[in-house]
C-alpha cells in the first residue's frame, strides 16, 4: 500500500514539478511582459507593420505580375492573329496550285506540297533565332499534316486546351498557361498556349487546322521571381526598420519614467534628498517637476512629524527625569510608613501596603520609560560577549521559577546537547528572554511552557511556546506596540508595564535579531527570538520555525496537503497530544 | 491653430503630389544620350528556327492514300531517329525487313500517286523523279532517274498497312531540305597542314543544336568519298555538348587530343562550324566542362581556319597571265609586267603555264611532249620535267608536286606526279583505260578533278588523292558534268576544295561539285580557258580577230580586265591569254 502510494506521489510530483517549472516559465515571460514598456510597444509595432507589410506585399506582386503578364499575353494574341492570318494567305496558295494540278483535290490531298510546312518555316523565322515562341499547326482530318517548330515538344500542349480549341468556333482564341516542353532540355518552362482553329471559311480549306502559340515566360518568370525576392526582402527591412523606430521612440520615453521610478523607489526608501532633472518643457519635464515638488513637500512634512515625534520624546524623557525627584521622596516617605504600618489601624496599614506596590509599579515603569526612552533617542549600547545560549536561558528561567511556581506552571526545557555561543549582550538577551517567559506565564492559564533553543551555523534562536488563549489574527505585531494589552478588561496579576515587549523588540533589533510572534486562537502563542552568531552579521534565517511544527502538521494533514516537514518536527507531533 | 494645420496639410498634399509626379516622370528617363547599340550579323551557332514534321500514327479510318501520305510524312519526321512512328504503318512482316537507315532517296513529284486497287491489296505509286541519294554517312549525291516505285497495302483490322515499299527512306525534295541539314566537315590532308571539306548532310536533331549536331558528326568522321584521303584530329574523343557563352562557342570533349593535334582540331572546328557562326564568334574547347588546359582555356580564334591553312581564304592573290608569249603577273591598277627569269622573256614553244604555291611555274610545250619547269626568280631559266608522248597540261598541288598526264593513245592515260623532276606513277584503275584531257588537282591537295573523253564525248568526274609519293592513288570518281551529246570540256578551274568551274566546249560555263548538280553561268563565247581564285574568276578570252583579253567575272557579267601600258582595256593582238592562279 504505501509503495504504489509513493509512485503515484512520485508521478504527480513530477507532474507538478513540470506544471510548475511551465508556469514559472510563463510567469516569468508574463512578467516581463507586464514590466516592459518597450516590449510592448515595439512587439504591437512589429506585429501591425508585418500584417500591413504583408498586405501591400501581395497586393503589390498581384498588380506587377497581372501587369507583365498582361502585357506579354496581348502582345502573344497579337502576333498569333497576324500569324494566322499569314498561314492562312500561304494555305490558300497551296490550295490553289494544288486545284491547279488536280481536279480532285479531296482525293489529292495527299502529301509532297508543303505549303503548310513552308508557312511554319516562315512562323518560325519570324518568331526570331532566341525562340520568341513556337507554333505547332496540325490538322486531324488530314494525315501527315501536324508540324511544329525548332524544338518545342507537341505534348506541350495541354489537352484541355486542345478540346477548347476544337469545342469553340473557329478564329477565337483560347489561352492557358502551362509548363511547355523543349527537346533540347530536360526541365520544362513556364509558358502561354495560345491555340485557335483557323478560320477557312470561303477558302474551300480543310477546316480542321489548329494552330498552336506556345510562348515561354521564362524571362517574365525570372523577373517577377526577382521582383518577389525584392519585395520580401525591402519588407522584412522595413519591418525592422519600424521596430528599430519604435523602440529608439519608446526609449525616448521609457527612460525618463524609468528615472523616474527608481528616484521614487528611493525616495520611497529614505532618501529624501532625491531629485529628477528637469530637461525641456515637455511632458516628461513636467512630471519630473510635479514629482520634485512632492518629494520636497514630503521631506518637508517628515521633518515635521520627527521633530514633532523628538519632541515628544524629549518630553516623556524629560518628565520621566522629573518625576524621578519627587518619586524618591514619595518613596522614603512610602517607605517609612509601610516599615510602620504594624502600628497603624487596619485601615491606614493596608492603605501603606497598596501605596508601596503601586510605586514599585510606579518605578518599574518609570525604569522602563527611561530605557524606552533611551532607545528612541538612540543613546542604547550593547556590551558584546560570546555567550553559551542556554546559560542565558537558564539564568532567565531560574529568575522566573518562583512566578511560574505561584501560576502553578512547569517549563519544558528543550535544549541542544552542546554549545550553542553567540555574540551578545547576555543583559538584555536575559531581560528579553525574562519578558517572553513573564508574558507565557501569564498568559499560559497554568499550562506547560515550552522553551527551545536552536542552533545553525549562522544563528541561534530560542522559542518560548504557551498553550494560552493565543493571539487573535493581526494582534502577531501589535504585542510589539508601546502600552498594548490583548484584552483591556483583563487585570494585571503581575506587573506588567505594557513596554516590555515593546522594550525587548528594540532589543533584538539592536542585535540584529528578529523577535517574531505567532498565535492561533484556542492554540496558544509563540515567540521566537532569533540572533546572528556573529555581532552585525545580517540575519537570513532562524534555526526554528515561527509557526510550532505540531500546528503546522496538524493543518496540512487536514487539508490533505504534502507536508512541508522542517527538521524540528520530529519532536513537535508529541505537544500536539 | 487650425490655419497652421491647415497650411501643414497642404504641404504635405504638395509634397506627395510631387513625389508622384516625379516618380511617374522618371520610370522611362527621356532623353539623354543616344546609345550605339552593335549591331554586326552574325551567325546562330545553335541554328536558326526551322520547322518540323512530326509523325501521327495511322489512323484506322484512312485510305489507302491517306495512309501512304501519313507514311511518307512519318519518314520526314526527324523527331523520331529511328522511325518507330512510321513503322506502325507497315504490316508486321515488312515491319521486320525494312530498314530507314539503309540510306535516302530523295524525289521531286511530278504526278498525282496513282491508286490501282486490285483483289487483294492496292497499290499507290509514286510518280516523279530521283534527284538524289543521301547515304548512311550523310553523303549526298545527285541522281537522275525516274520514281515509280508502288506502295503495296493489304486491309487489315485495324485499317490499310503497308506491305511493301521501296527501300529506305523516301522523302520529297523539301523534306529532305528540311530533315537534313547542310555542313562542311573539315578534316586534315595527309601530312596536316591543310583542310579538307567534307560536304555531308547531317539529319537534324531536334533535342540538340546545330553547332552540336554538326561537331558531333564532324567527329564521327569523314563520308565515304573522303576515306582513305583525310584524317582527324578528334580520333578518341568524344563530344558531350556544345553551347554558346559570351560571344563564344563552348565545345566540351570527353578527352584532350595529342598536344601536336591541338592546332589541327581548332582549324577543323573552326572551319566546321564557320557556316554557322558566319565568322562571328569565337570558340572554346573545354574536356569534360572544364577548361582545356589547368591553368588557361583554349580558345579558338573565329578564323583558325584561315591560320592554319592559308589556302582556306588566301586573300587578294594577283594572277599570272600570258602576254606577248611571254608569262606576266598582274600588278597594281591591274596592269602587268613580265616575270622574273626565263619565263618572263618571250617565248613560243611553251603554253599552259601553271603557277604553283612556291614561285614556280610549269608549262606545256605546245607541241605536248615535254613539261619544263622554271623558277620564277632572276636567272631561273627552264627545265624539262617530264617528256611523254601527248601530256595533259600541267597542275601543281600544294605539297610541290607536278601532276600530269600522259596520254599513250585514245584509251591508254599514264598519271604522273612529279617531285623535283623526279616521276612517280599515280594508280588510278579508273582512268587507265580512258583518255584524260585534263587533270586539275584542288587547292585543298585531296580533291581532283579529271576530263575524261570517251566515244559519248567530254565528262568531268571529282575524285580524291589518297597518298604520297609512289603510293598516291586516286580513288571516289564521281561523275559531276555527265556526258552529253559529243560534249567537249575546254577547261577546269578549281574555286575552293568544293567547286569546280567548268568550260564546255560550247563556251558555257558550269559550276559543279559533288553534291550539287551543275549550275550554269552566263558565259562569254570568246572564253578560251578558265582559272579561278575563291571569289575571283578570270577568262582568257578571244574575239573574233584573234585578239585576246583576259575577262573578270563581277556578279553579274563578264568585263575586261587587264589594262595595258595605256589604260586601255580593250582586246588586243597577243594581248593578255590563259590567265592562271597560283595552284589553279
Amino acid at each position: 500500500m504505501p509503495t504504489p502510494k509513493k509512485r503515484r506521489r512520485t508521478l504527480s510530483q513530477v507532474m507538478r514539478g513540470i506544471r510548475r517549472r511551465a508556469r514559472r516559465a510563463v510567469g516569468g515571460v508574463r512578467r516581463v511582459w507586464r514590466r516592459s514598456l518597450q516590449l510592448r510597444v515595439v512587439t504591437s509595432t512589429m506585429v501591425i507593420s508585418i500584417v500591413v507589410v504583408a498586405v501591400l506585399g501581395v497586393f503589390l506582386m498581384q498588380s506587377i505580375s497581372t501587369t507583365i503578364l498582361g502585357a506579354r499575353d496581348r502582345a502573344a494574341r497579337s502576333e498569333a492573329q497576324a500569324d494566322r492570318k499569314a498561314v492562312l494567305v500561304s494555305l490558300n496558295q497551296h490550295d490553289g496550285d494544288a486545284s491547279k494540278q488536280s481536279a480532285d483535290p479531296g482525293q489529292g490531298a495527299g502529301r509532297g506540297e508543303d505549303n503548310p510546312l513552308a508557312a511554319l518555316a516562315s512562323l518560325a523565322g519570324r518568331a526570331g533565332p532566341a525562340v520568341r515562341y513556337s507554333v505547332v499547326i496540325r490538322n486531324e482530318n488530314l494525315p501527315g499534316e501536324f508540324y511544329a517548330t525548332t524544338n518545342i515538344d507537341e505534348t506541350s500542349i495541354p489537352q484541355k486546351l486542345r478540346e477548347d480549341v476544337l469545342r469553340k468556333p473557329a478564329d477565337e482564341d483560347s489561352t492557358q498557361y502551362w509548363n511547355l516542353r523543349y527537346k533540347d532540355r530536360p526541365q520544362t518552362v513556364p509558358g502561354l498556349v495560345i491555340g485557335t482553329r483557323l478560320d477557312t471559311y470561303g477558302t474551300g480549306l480543310d477546316d480542321g487546322y489548329e494552330i498552336y502559340h506556345l510562348i515561354p515566360l521564362e524571362e517574365e518568370e525570372k523577373n517577377l521571381t526577382s521582383v518577389r525576392q525584392m519585395l520580401i526582402l525591402v519588407g522584412a527591412a522595413l519591418v525592422l526598420l519600424l521596430a528599430a523606430i519604435s523602440s529608439l521612440v519608446t526609449r525616448q520615453v521609457v527612460t525618463p519614467v524609468r528615472l523616474a521610478r527608481q528616484a521614487a523607489e528611493r525616495l520611497a526608501s529614505g532618501h529624501l534628498d532625491e531629485r529628477l532633472k528637469v530637461r525641456g518643457e515637455d511632458d516628461l519635464a513636467r512630471l519630473a517637476a510635479s514629482f520634485n515638488e512632492m518629494a520636497t513637500t514630503l521631506a518637508l512634512k517628515i521633518h515635521q512629524l520627527e521633530e514633532l515625534s523628538h519632541v515628544q520624546r524629549q518630553f516623556v524623557s524629560d518628565v520621566s527625569h522629573e518625576l524621578r525627584t519627587p518619586l524618591t521622596t514619595v518613596r522614603m516617605a512610602a517607605d517609612l510608613l509601610y516599615d510602620a504600618r504594624e502600628d497603624f489601624d487596619p485601615m491606614a496599614a493596608r492603605s501603606a501596603e497598596l501605596m508601596q506596590n503601586q510605586l514599585n509599579r510606579f518605578e518599574s515603569m518609570l525604569a522602563d520609560l527611561l530605557e524606552i526612552s533611551r532607545y528612541d533617542a538612540g543613546a542604547a549600547e550593547l556590551d558584546v560577549e560570546p555567550v553559551d545560549v542556554r546559560d542565558v536561558v537558564l539564568r532567565a528561567v531560574a529568575d522566573s521559577e518562583a512566578l511560574a511556581e505561584r501560576h502553578s506552571t512547569r517549563f519544558d526545557l528543550r535544549l541542544p546537547g552542546e554549545p550553542c555561543m553567540a555574540e551578545m549582550d547576555s543583559r538584555r538577551v536575559e531581560r528579553i528572554l525574562r519578558n517572553l517567559l513573564f508574558n507565557a506565564i501569564e498568559h499560559g492559564e497554568g499550562r506547560d511552557i515550552v522553551v527551545s533553543v536552536g542552533a545553525d551555523r549562522d544563528a541561534v534562536a530560542v522559542a518560548v511556546r504557551d498553550h494560552g488563549v493565543g493571539l487573535k489574527p493581526g494582534e502577531e505585531n501589535m504585542v510589539f506596540d508601546r502600552f498594548w494589552r490583548a484584552d483591556p478588561s483583563r487585570a494585571r496579576t503581575i506587573g506588567g508595564t505594557g513596554l516590555g515587549l515593546a522594550i525587548s523588540r528594540e532589543d533584538a533589533m539592536l542585535h540584529g535579531g528578529w523577535l517574531q510572534a505567532w498565535g492561533a486562537h484556542g492554540e496558544g502563542s509563540q515567540f521566537r527570538l532569533s540572533l546572528p552568531r556573529a555581532a552585525g552579521a545580517p540575519l537570513r534565517g532562524s534555526p526554528l520555525p515561527l509557526v510550532p511544527p505540531e500546528v503546522e502538521m496538524r493543518r496540512t494533514w487536514r487539508g490533505h496537503m504534502t507536508p512541508v516537514l522542517s527538521p524540528a518536527a520530529a519532536d513537535g507531533g508529541r505537544d500536539a497530544d | 491653430m487650425r490655419t497652421r494645420a491647415g497650411r501643414r496639410a497642404s504641404a504635405a498634399a504638395l509634397m506627395v503630389a510631387l513625389a508622384c509626379g516625379s516618380a511617374a516622370c522618371s520610370v522611362i528617363p527621356i532623353g539623354g544620350r543616344s546609345i550605339v547599340g552593335e549591331n554586326t550579323s552574325k551567325g546562330n551557332p545553335l541554328g536558326d528556327p526551322y520547322a518540323r514534321v512530326i509523325a501521327v500514327p495511322p489512323n484506322p479510318d484512312w485510305s489507302a492514300q491517306q495512309v501512304v501520305s501519313g507514311f511518307r510524312a512519318a519518314m520526314a519526321s526527324v523527331d523520331d531517329p529511328r522511325r518507330e512512328v512510321a513503322r506502325q504503318y507497315l504490316t508486321d512482316a515488312f515491319a521486320r525487313t525494312w530498314d530507314p537507315r539503309s540510306g535516302v532517296t530523295v524525289y521531286r513529284q511530278t504526278e498525282l500517286p496513282a491508286l490501282q486497287a486490285g483483289e487483294k491489296d492496292t497499290r499507290v505509286t509514286l510518280k516523279g523523279t530521283v534527284t538524289a541519294l543521301i547515304d548512311k554517312d550523310g553523303r549526298y549525291r545527285p541522281s537522275g532517274g525516274p520514281l515509280n516505285e508502288p506502295f503495296v497495302l493489304v486491309k487489315q483490322p485495324n485499317g490499310w498497312r503497308i506491305d511493301s515499299a521501296p527501300p529506305g527512306l523516301l522523302l520529297s525534295e523539301a523534306d529532305a531540305e528540311r530533315a537534313y541539314l547542310k555542313a562542311d566537315l573539315y578534316f586534315l590532308d595527309a601530312e596536316r597542314k591543310g583542310l579538307v571539306a567534307d560536304q555531308v548532310r547531317v539529319p537534324i536533331d531536334p533535342t540538340s543544336n546545330f553547332a552540336k549536331t554538326t561537331v558531333g558528326r564532324l567527329l564521327q568522321g569523314p563520308s565515304s568519298s573522303l576515306k582513305g584521303a583525310v584524317s582527324s584530329a578528334f580520333d578518341g574523343t568524344e563530344l558531350i555538348d556544345v553551347t554558346t557563352e559570351d560571344n563564344r562557342v563552348v565545345v566540351d570533349l570527353t578527352r584532350r587530343v595529342a598536344p601536336e593535334l591541338v592546332e589541327p582540331m581548332s582549324a577543323q572546328l573552326a572551319a566546321t562550324l564557320a557556316g554557322l557562326t558566319k565568322g562571328g564568334w569565337d570558340f572554346e574547347v573545354r574536356v569534360g566542362g572544364e577548361p582545356y588546359y589547368t591553368d588557361s582555356p583554349l580558345t579558338v580564334d573565329a578564323q583558325e581556319q584561315a591560320a592554319f591553312d592559308p589556302w582556306i581564304a588566301p586573300g587578294e592573290i594577283p594572277p599570272y597571265y600570258v602576254a606577248d608569249d611571254a608569262l606576266w603577273l598582274l600588278g597594281k591598277e591591274n596592269t602587268g609586267q613580265p616575270v622574273l627569269g626565263a619565263a618572263g622573256k618571250k617565248d613560243a614553244v611553251r603554253t599552259h603555264p601553271a603557277i604553283s604555291a612556291h614561285a614556280q611555274v610549269a608549262a606545256l610545250s605546245k607541241n605536248g611532249k615535254g613539261v619544263s619547269v622554271a623558277s620564277l626568280t632572276t636567272g631561273g631559266d627552264w627545265q624539262q620535267w617530264v617528256t611523254g608522248e601527248s601530256l595533259a597540261p600541267p597542275c601543281w598541288d600544294r605539297y610541290q608536286t607536278l601532276w600530269t598526264v600522259d596520254r599513250l593513245n585514245d584509251h591508254t592515260s599514264k598519271v604522273m606526279r612529279l617531285r623535283n623532276g623526279q616521276r612517280h606513277p599515280v594508280s588510278a584503275p579508273d582512268l587507265d583505260t580512258v583518255y584524260v584531257s585534263s587533270l586539275k588537282v584542288a587547292r585543298d591537295g585531296v580533291h581532283v578533278a579529271v576530263v575524261v573523253r570517251d566515244g559519248l564525248g567530254e565528262q568531268v568526274k571529282i575524285g580524291t588523292v589518297i597518298g604520297q609519293g609512289n603510293e598516291t592513288r586516286i580513288a571516289n570518281l564521281q561523275v559531276v558534268v555527265p556526258t552529253e551529246d559529243k560534249q567537249t570540256i575546254r577547261d577546269i578551274a578549281w574555286k575552293d576544295g568544293k567547286t569546280l568551274y567548268v568550260l564546255t566546249g560550247k563556251s558555257d560555263l558550269l559550276e559543279a561539285s559533288l553534291t550539287d548538280e551543275a549550275k550554269s553561268l552566263a558565259s562569254d563565247s570568246r572564253i578560251q580557258n578558265i582559272t579561278a581564285l575563291n571569289g575571283s574568276l578570270l577568262a582568257g578570252a578571244t574575239d573574233d580577230e584573234g585578239k585576246q583579253q583576259i575577262l573578270h567575272w563581277t556578279s553579274a557579267k563578264w568585263e575586261p580586265f587587264v589594262k595595258n601600258e595605256n589604260g586601255s582595256t580593250d582586246f588586243a593582238d597577243d594581248g593578255p591569254s590563259m590567265p592562271a592562279y597560283p595552284l589553279g
